[in-house]
């Protein structure tokens, strides 16, 4: 092998043609990256920062419960004197930012159904969170008030007469907002 | 023609030797390897800095906080896409453990195993960690999944290419492929919501306050100071993910 095809001076033709190719595609590859790019790219990280203000675009479905006292005040009243004051509205009606909405801007007119919330009241609803389970019963040792959900086995209590055809839901004896 | 390619003397080779090791070591020393960052520190210690904070004595699950996951965010109704859910885990008198999340526990649980088989039993709420180091974040081979100055990790949809090797990453299997845009989902912690200082819909819904959202930086926050009164645990500490959403009362069966 001799010395002399790795000598600088007396490139050989092939590799200088390859070094012509490689530039090229060096700067076709910058032009073409910053055409590409977006332009929020890489300012904060290596993401395009827009996307963060284009994440608070999306809508919102559930409102604050200071929105439903506006109207509902009577329910208000009743629901803080029992055991549900510290539910929010939302928790079983669902949720009614456009219920909300739409009563504040067009005041007085009735609601479409569409925008109507869900009204609970069968064993089904209730037992959501109150039928018995063993997972459900805990220990209070720091505050006693706030995590004692009362637990009802729905087999045995008051179960609804099937032959009757009678449901015998939840709420025909017990008034939610104030059980 | 061996000795023609080196010209490197051994005097040479330990000069060299010795000016890169110095190298090394004045450049480490200049900028410390931070891989022991613990999970609830933040890096700017300015701002805000989101974590999480649920209390399993607390969690009745009543899948409250899956449904209006589902609800708030649109999330597809199929009982296998979640951004939040709920698990069920029994461990029997014989020790095996059964975890049960039906549909995600949106509509709630029934006790499948009868009170005299069962040692203990409780309920898990599972959603994005928000991990400080996300796992998730590193493999996007695109750029389109971050972590914001709040430390919440969120989606770039307009970016993202669906290759599903974030959904594989994460530990917690918080991640899926929304079905109709053909990009990763997950939760963004009700991002849009924040914006208008709102809580996210999870904990706005709790019933029972399981859920706890705040301020890290914060020493003032509600999360601080259910911190500083509870004893907190993160689910699969050993992978040093950095997640910031921590447990109380966690049992080490939970995975």
């Amino acid at each position: 092998m001799s010395d002399n095809s790795l000598n600088k001076q007396n490139m050989p033709q092939h590799i200088k043609r390859l070094i012509s190719v490689f530039a090229i595609f060096i700067v076709l590859f910058l032009v073409m990256r910053q055409v590409l790019k977006p332009s929020s790219f890489g300012k904060l990280g290596h993401f395009r920062a827009d996307a963060i203000y284009e994440n608070t675009l999306k809508p919102m479905h559930y409102t604050i419960a200071d929105s439903c006292t506006k109207c509902h005040k009577s329910v208000r009243a009743e629901k803080d004197k029992g055991f549900h004051k510290r539910l929010k509205c939302e928790v079983c009606h669902g949720p009614g930012l456009k219920h909300s909405l739409f009563a504040e801007q067009f005041k007085g007119k009735e609601l479409p159904d569409s925008l109507k919330l869900y009204k609970p009241g069968e064993r089904k609803d209730c037992g959501v969170c109150h039928q018995k389970n063993a997972a459900r019963i805990k220990i209070q040792f720091d505050t006693i008030n706030t995590t004692m959900v009362h637990q009802i086995d729905l087999a045995e209590h008051n179960p609804p007469d099937l032959k009757a055809n009678e449901p015998a839901n939840c709420i025909d004896c017990h008034n939610p907002h104030q059980p | 023609m061996n000795q023609d390619t080196t010209k490197l003397s051994r005097r040479n080779f330990f000069k060299a030797g010795t000016v890169l090791a110095s190298g090394v070591a004045i450049a480490s020393a200049l900028t410390p390897y931070d891989g022991l960052l613990f999970a609830a520190e933040s890096p700017g210690a300015k701002g805000k800095w989101y974590g999480i904070g649920i209390d399993i004595n607390k969690c009745i699950g009543c899948g409250k906080c899956a449904n209006a996951c589902k609800q708030e965010n649109n999330v597809p109704k199929d009982p296998f896409y979640f951004r939040s859910w709920v698990e069920q885990y029994t461990i029997k008198n014989d020790g095996s453990i059964l975890v049960e999340s039906p549909s995600g526990g949106v509509n709630g649980f029934t006790q499948s195993v009868p009170d005299n088989e069962i040692y203990k039993s409780f309920f898990v709420p599972k959603m994005c960690n928000h991990c400080a180091k996300s796992p998730c974040t590193q493999v996007c081979p695109v750029g389109a999944t971050f972590e914001t100055e709040e430390g919440i990790v969120l989606v770039d949809e307009k970016y993202c290419i669906g290759c599903r090797y974030c959904v594989q990453a994460c530990p917690y299997g918080c991640r899926y492929i929304h079905p109709e845009k053909g990009t990763a989902d997950k939760c963004t912690l009700c991002f849009h919501r924040l914006k208008h200082g709102l809580q996210p819909a999870c904990f706005e819904i709790c019933p029972t306050e399981a859920r706890i959202f705040g301020d890290l930086n914060d020493p003032g926050s509600k999360l601080n100071y259910f911190l500083k009164n509870h004893n907190c645990m993160v689910v699969k500490p050993h992978l040093n993910t950095g997640s910031k959403l921590f447990y109380n009362a966690l049992s080490p069966e939970v995975r």
